[in-house]
């Protein structure tokens, strides 16, 4: 078990003028034993920072520490690590018995014996025993997955790194596998880096998270400190599903003049904007209200666009009465209230659920208020 | 609604199950077809082999008749025909492993790692057989001269390697990129070294392909012919020129001809049933084990 330092890592593809930054300047610390998620769109730099770890890509500046081992120079063999791929490259032409112990006939000096041991132990918990003489082609998805991850476990590395392992699933084994591995890192509790792009998994799964975009590192935090509390307007919008709503405006005397509609801010939220112009009001879709009828301050008219019923909810797409563009957001409604598709309605945006951006850079101005239990626990967890 | 309308006709086709074996009929026909324009040069050949050598070329020939060694045994009495025979399965078999030592590395290499100017590296292993033979059978012939090789058994086995290099690297450059790279990074994870990753991981699975390029390679050197004539003179000499001389200035030994050209098939024939279960997938390359 380790915990591991990244140290202003830089990763670069090319050189010279075309070069794409793939990691640029990322620094962080992992604890021993600690489940982290590295969390971006495609392209963000999150498998890259992995295969850096894992010592398969070479970092273009900065340091990686696993433990105490400076590893920089060291290839991928001598870190003690042990990766599940996307795909599970599990090698075609060995049954699972031989591929679960290839990393310990080619890292370990233990006997056949004690290999064989151990490689039947960890099937008989992966619940892959009676699949030990198989092939990878003749087992399913589901089961490919367990002897990677089996593969994995049996070589009781320092560290796991994980690149997306669940994407090739469907969806309820995906599910179901989310859980199994969560069970596991807590058993094993080694040191854990997961690559998603799904954010589902990785706020269900990781200790912490690790938010990536184009390269740069956005947010570290628990996921509640990242959804509650994010750095910027990306993060807000990456966590939550369906996505935060964004409506940007300028500030006029204490007013957010968005398209369609003026929102008077609070004093609060008059100081976090300081001498600010261009601000961005954010809601997330489940924090806003649809009323049939007028009833509190913050509040203005907009037509019901579509309507998405998911049962116990409905998602209601909506359009500003006044709006220019031809632009919707988001509000979600108890599934058992009645609500049609052209119907005005009247769209209250509660002013402690309002997150603020600025308008150039998208740093977060001004966060939400939470109920004060809440706020001591990211407090404590911060 | 169109489809309303049609629900109401009555169906005028045949039923389905009629239709079904209708097809599948036609398909075994037009098959059956093919295999008899396939098949039916073998059969003549064949056939002529067993024949006495009066009877070989008579037209009508003779459907019925009582088949006779009497050829084979000439054959094999002549002993030039089986010496060049048994030289030309060791020369070959020789090259075979030479261009697979030297090629399955090389299309290795150039799938998985960024070499300068590799497209131009490929497209001069493939100029190796953009030109005829006939067009570069002199500059051959003056270097073996120059390098002491004509006539010999190692310049031979030199030539087929030359001729069968570009079709390995090009049909294993297709082959190993098929394979996800992930598997060598898996491997090197595990703790393996690149070149362990490539031996115990990359080259099992890639077996197919290698025996893929292992038949074509042997099949076009088996059957080559103007090399032979023009770099060979006795210690090399090859089985197809041995065939070759039954078509002699004055008259041509079809019963001879007809039964070392049998002789030359089944080599062929035996090393293709040999590998043939790795043979189906292999010359599907490139789809075996992409998830």
């Amino acid at each position: 078990m380790a915990q591991i330092t990244l140290d202003s890592v830089t990763k670069r593809f090319g050189s010279g003028d075309g070069a794409i930054v793939a990691v640029d300047d990322v620094s962080l610390g992992i604890e021993d034993g600690e489940f982290v998620v590295f969390v971006g769109p495609s392209g963000s730099g999150k498998s890259t920072l992995l295969r850096v770890v894992a010592g398969l890509e070479r970092q273009s500046e900065g340091d990686v520490v696993i433990g105490n081992t400076l590893v920089n120079e060291l290839g991928p063999r001598a870190r003690n690590i042990a990766m599940v791929f996307q795909n599970y490259a599990l090698y075609p032409n060995m049954t699972v018995e031989d591929n679960m112990s290839f990393g310990l006939k080619m890292s370990t000096d233990l006997d056949p014996d004690e290999i064989q041991e151990r490689v039947r132990d960890t099937a008989e918990t992966m619940g892959i025993g009676g699949l030990l003489d198989n092939t990878p082609g003749e087992m399913s998805g589901g089961q490919q997955q367990r002897v990677a991850l089996g593969r994995a476990i049996v070589r009781d590395p320092e560290v796991f790194l994980m690149d997306e392992p669940l994407s090739n699933l469907d969806a309820k084994l995906r599910t179901q596998m989310r859980t199994e591995i969560n069970r596991l890192q807590n058993e094993l509790d080694v040191t854990t880096l997961y690559v998603t792009h799904d954010q589902t998994e990785a706020m269900t799964m990781g200790d912490r998270l690790v938010v990536l975009n184009y390269g740069e590192l956005q947010q570290i935090g628990t996921p509640l400190d990242c959804f509650y509390r994010p750095a910027n307007r990306f993060v807000a919008g990456f966590l939550g599903s369906p996505s935060m709503n964004f409506f940007e405006g300028r500030i006029e005397g204490g007013t957010l003049r968005a398209d369609g509609f003026d929102y008077d801010l609070t004093e609060r939220m008059q100081s976090s904007v300081g001498s600010r112009n261009e601000v961005i009001l954010g809601i997330r879709p489940e924090d806003a209200a649809v009323h049939d009828r007028p009833s509190s301050d913050h509040e203005f008219e907009a037509l019901v666009d579509v309507v998405e019923p998911m049962g116990s909810i409905s998602y209601v797409y909506l359009r500003a009465a006044g709006q220019e563009a031809d632009r919707t957001f988001i509000v979600e409604t108890e599934g058992q209230r009645s609500i049609t598709e052209g119907e005005q309605v009247y769209v209250e945006v509660p002013d402690h659920d309002v997150h603020l951006f600025d308008g150039t850079d998208g740093e977060t101005i001004h966060q939400r208020r939470l109920k004060p239990d809440v706020e001591v626990t990211l407090q404590e967890e911060a | 609604m169109a489809s309303v309308e049609d629900a109401a006709e009555p169906d005028r086709r045949l039923p389905k199950s009629t239709r079904k074996r209708l097809v599948e009929t036609g398909r075994h026909a037009l098959l059956l077809v093919w295999s008899f324009v396939v098949l039916f040069p073998l059969y003549w050949i064949i056939s002529m082999s067993l024949k006495p050598p009066s009877e070989a070329i008579a037209l009508p020939p003779d459907w019925i008749f009582l088949p006779t060694v009497y050829n084979y045994i000439q054959l094999l009495q002549e002993g030039s025909f089986v010496d060049a025979f048994l030289n030309s399965v060791f020369m070959i078999s020789a090259s075979v492993v030479l261009v697979l030592v030297i090629g399955v590395p090389a299309a290795y290499v150039l799938s998985r790692y960024d070499i300068p100017r590799q497209r131009d590296v490929l497209v001069w292993i493939l100029s190796s057989r953009m030109l005829p033979p006939v067009a570069v059978i002199i500059p051959f012939f003056v270097i073996f001269r120059a390098l002491n090789l004509y006539d010999t058994r190692i310049g031979m086995i030199f030539m087929y390697v030359t001729i069968n290099i570009s079709v390995v690297v090009w049909v294993m450059k297709a082959f190993f990129d098929g394979i996800p790279e992930t598997l060598e990074e898996a491997a090197r994870v595990d703790g393996a070294t690149q070149f362990q990753a490539f031996r115990k991981v990359i080259l099992p699975a890639a077996k197919p392909g290698i025996f893929s390029v292992a038949i074509i390679s042997f099949i076009f050197a088996w059957i080559e012919l103007l090399f032979s004539l023009v770099l060979t003179n006795s210690r090399a000499v090859t089985v197809t020129m041995e065939v070759y001389q039954f078509i002699g200035v004055r008259q041509i030994e079809w019963g001879m001809l007809a039964a070392a050209t049998t002789a030359t098939i089944v080599p062929v024939v035996v090393f293709v049933i040999a590998v043939n279960k790795y043979l189906a997938a292999g010359l599907s390359f490139g789809v075996v084990i992409k998830e």
